[in-house]
């Protein structure tokens, strides 16, 4: 068991303050503001710039284009991009998205994406759910079908978040609808431009923009398939297992995927924190003196520790649900203060509060539910049996 | 606070840790059936038991070597306290590991210390300051002739000639009313370091807790798991159904927090006891939280029968609430639990 300070090496010190000196310079309020305004999730410049250092691909060799980073250094950028809120989406999806491709794609396919994916000009999103299957990813229609040499599509993904800012999608189709679910799926790295592809913007309360992609009769090349037609479960698998997190034991990775979520949190209860120490209430006595103030902000102190140490699957339900239900006593405890927009006459701290209450919400459903994890949960730690549904392996409307 | 400080977060047990918990799971498995915690009620206590707690090395581990003991971490303490709480041991180890390492830190009372480090004298700790002559409540005063409170004086040890009288309690514990005006005072230590010491004791108290209550929780659990998986309804197992299954696996989530914050505090008071003082009262409070919920999800698995008395998992909702109450409001920790964030940020 070990807590303590990981202490740097003078190398390791001089790369945390290369990272500092890049990201203070390129992490401008412009950024925060078109992240702001946008939703996208990524920023094309700070993403270029990251990729000519080698910092997207931090671990791989510098002849691939990454930075042959330690691992110790790789959790300094990791936490110094999370310092400074680095949009983090679309190179989070690409960088999922790579070990299948490298592992199922055409050899010459990978050796020509290899470079442009490190360098950030070539950029993946995930074409998984169907709009009727939502988190039930194997329950895809979206059709392929063949012709020669190339595949033909038909149908259409949601919430395929940075379709707009890509240049492939990593798409979940359908090739043959009478085998069993999991067994008719093929996996493809489907170009953007591809004429039929029209991507449609979706708005979230939260800020965030994501996509409708429409498939009409789009031509994919057989180059572009990844794994065996009828085989792409387990191409998919692997990301998803990525998305789902698996620690390497080092003390070094986040213990829980949800990371990203309760740092909001905290976030919101460090403003909501300063804010107590310099206000007062009507009858002039300080916010920070309320013992029962203290008592209900104490409550959500001890859920996002909680939070940050609950392992996965677990952890994965704990951070998003502690948020949403925390997050909304957090506004109580402020008062209308707290959803006063940015820019607004009296908002704390640039809106971090109001913000941190509309995201909350999509926090339960990024990566698959927090229902499908109590699921995994229920059959994979507590071993309880599994309900046999009629769609658990055939396709059913 | 800083929240990107670059720390391992390393949660596996050594070897050492592995064989303390594997041997003390062992041990309080075979030595503790739920027939024996059920013969020692109402008081809480079984002198046999006691016994072979002591001769496992439990009472003289978590002492410091120059006082003849082994110098055990919290680390290794919260360990052994989550398997003496997955059975509901009915000694009172906590308080007696507590009250005898705030004995050895502050010094001037060797002969009890040794007497303690063997159990044949049992120690506790009243975990609120003394104010007046006002009585209070203290957790295993029943079996306890020696007694520690805060008082204006500093820290007194309190020696009575017979351990005061047993009030029932729904836990179960050795519990008994403490008189500040009872027995030979002693005062032991005075001053600014004596109180932190003592503080540092009620925090220990609470962190060894909490981790008998993660135990507590965890036994809960599987008893309502185990009943999932055999009891059918309409054809198929209660725990295929998600309105059954789900509440158990938010339990088991709570659970798995709990034990690593309990976990993480103890490391943290064990090598920097300076840097994260409210760990252990957010560890406690979330512990709390965590076998609270266990055990009445748990009986609530099983329905009436979980309401039962002859139902084992009666015992540990009757602790999960009996025990962790012992420690007061855990709102108090909560304030300060806020209070400590409101210093950083």
């Amino acid at each position: 068991m070990d807590f303590a300070t990981v202490e740097l090496t003078a190398e390791q010190q001089a790369f945390q303050q290369e990272v500092r000196a890049l990201l203070d310079e390129v992490m401008t309020e412009e950024v925060h503001d078109h992240e702001r305004t946008t939703g996208d999730g990524f920023h094309e410049g700070v993403h270029l710039a990251l990729g000519a250092r080698g910092w997207l691909f931090p671990e791989w060799p510098v002849e691939d284009g990454g930075a042959g980073l330690d691992q110790v250094s790789a959790r300094v950028l990791a936490l110094e991009l999370a310092r400074y809120r680095v949009p983090y989406v679309t190179s989070g999806t690409t960088a999922g998205v790579w070990p299948s491709v490298e592992q199922y794609g055409d050899p010459q396919l990978v050796a020509e994406l290899k470079p442009e994916v490190a360098a950030g000009r070539v950029r993946f999103c995930l074409g998984y759910s169907d709009p009727e299957s939502g988190s039930d990813i194997a329950a895809a229609h979206l059709r392929a079908v063949r012709d020669g040499a190339e595949w033909v599509l038909n149908g259409s993904k949601m919430w395929t978040t940075g379709a707009h800012n890509c240049q492939y999608t990593f798409l979940i189709t359908r090739t043959d609808p009478e085998a069993p679910k999991h067994k008719g799926l093929t996996m493809f790295l489907v170009p953007l431009q591809s004429p039929g592809v029209e991507i449609q913007a979706i708005r979230t309360y939260g800020d965030e923009r994501t996509n409708a992609v429409f498939y009409d009769d789009v031509h994919v090349s057989d180059r572009n398939r990844l794994g065996e037609v009828n085989g792409g479960w387990a191409v998919l698998r692997g990301p998803l297992d990525e998305e789902h997190g698996a620690g390497r034991g080092d003390g070094l990775d986040d213990v829980t995927m949800g990371i990203g979520y309760t740092r909001v949190f905290q976030r919101a209860i460090d403003a909501a924190a300063r804010w107590a120490k310099r206000a007062t209430r009507p009858d002039g006595t300080h916010v920070a003196d309320d013992p029962v103030f203290l008592d209900r902000l104490g409550r959500l102190v001890v859920e996002t520790e909680a939070a940050a140490v609950t392992p996965d699957p677990m952890g994965r339900t704990k951070a998003s649900l502690s948020y949403i239900a925390g997050i909304a006593e957090l506004i109580d405890l402020v008062g209308p203060e707290a959803l006063l927009a940015h820019g607004a006459d009296g908002a704390i701290e640039g809106g971090t509060l109001d913000h941190a209450h509309r995201f909350a919400q999509g926090t339960a459903t990024y990566g698959g539910t927090t229902d499908v994890f109590k699921n995994m949960i229920a059959q994979h730690v507590l071993g309880l049996p599994r309900l046999r549904l009629p769609g658990d392996k055939a396709l059913v409307r | 606070m800083e929240r990107f400080e670059l720390r391992r977060q390393d949660f596996r047990l050594d070897e050492d840790q592995q064989a303390v918990r594997e041997g003390f799971g062992d041990f309080f498995t075979k030595q503790v059936p739920s027939s024996l915690v059920r013969d020692a009620e109402p008081l809480g206590f079984d002198a046999d038991l006691w016994q072979r707690v002591v001769a496992m090395g439990a009472t003289s581990m978590a002492l410091p070597e120059a006082v003849g003991g082994d110098d055990a971490t919290l680390v290794d303490l919260v360990l052994v306290a989550e398997e003496l709480g997955r059975v509901v041991a009915p000694v009172p180890l906590i308080s007696h590991v507590v009250a005898s390492r705030l004995l050895a830190r502050v010094g001037g009372a060797d002969e009890l210390v040794a007497a303690a480090a063997e159990g044949e004298r049992i120690v506790t700790l009243a975990l609120q300051p003394v104010v007046g002559t006002n009585r209070q409540l203290v957790p295993d005063a029943a079996v306890a002739r020696d007694v520690l409170a805060w008082t204006d004086e500093g820290l007194v040890l309190h020696t009575l000639a017979e351990p005061a009288a047993h009030v029932p309690n729904q836990g179960s514990t050795p519990l008994a009313w403490f008189d500040p005006a009872a027995g030979e005072r002693t005062v032991l230590a005075t001053g600014p370091e004596a109180a932190a010491a003592c503080r540092a004791a009620y925090a220990e108290w609470k962190l060894l807790t909490a981790a008998a209550l993660v135990g507590i929780a965890q036994s809960a659990l599987d008893l309502g798991v185990e009943f999932a998986k055999t009891r059918r309804t309409l054809g198929v197992a209660i725990g295929s159904l998600q309105g059954v299954a789900f509440p158990l696996a938010d339990v088991v989530t709570e659970i798995a927090g709990a034990r690593n914050l309990v976990q993480k505090a103890a490391w943290y008071a064990t090598h920097e006891p300076a840097s994260r003082p409210e760990l252990p009262l957010a560890a406690f409070v979330h512990a709390a939280h965590a076998a609270t919920e266990a055990a009445w999800v748990s009986a609530h698995t099983q329905g009436g029968l979980g309401f039962t008395v002859e139902a084992d998992i009666s015992l540990f909702f009757l602790r999960a609430k009996g025990w962790s109450v012992l420690g007061g409001d855990p709102g108090q920790d909560r304030r300060q639990v806020a209070a400590a964030l409101l210093a950083t940020v």
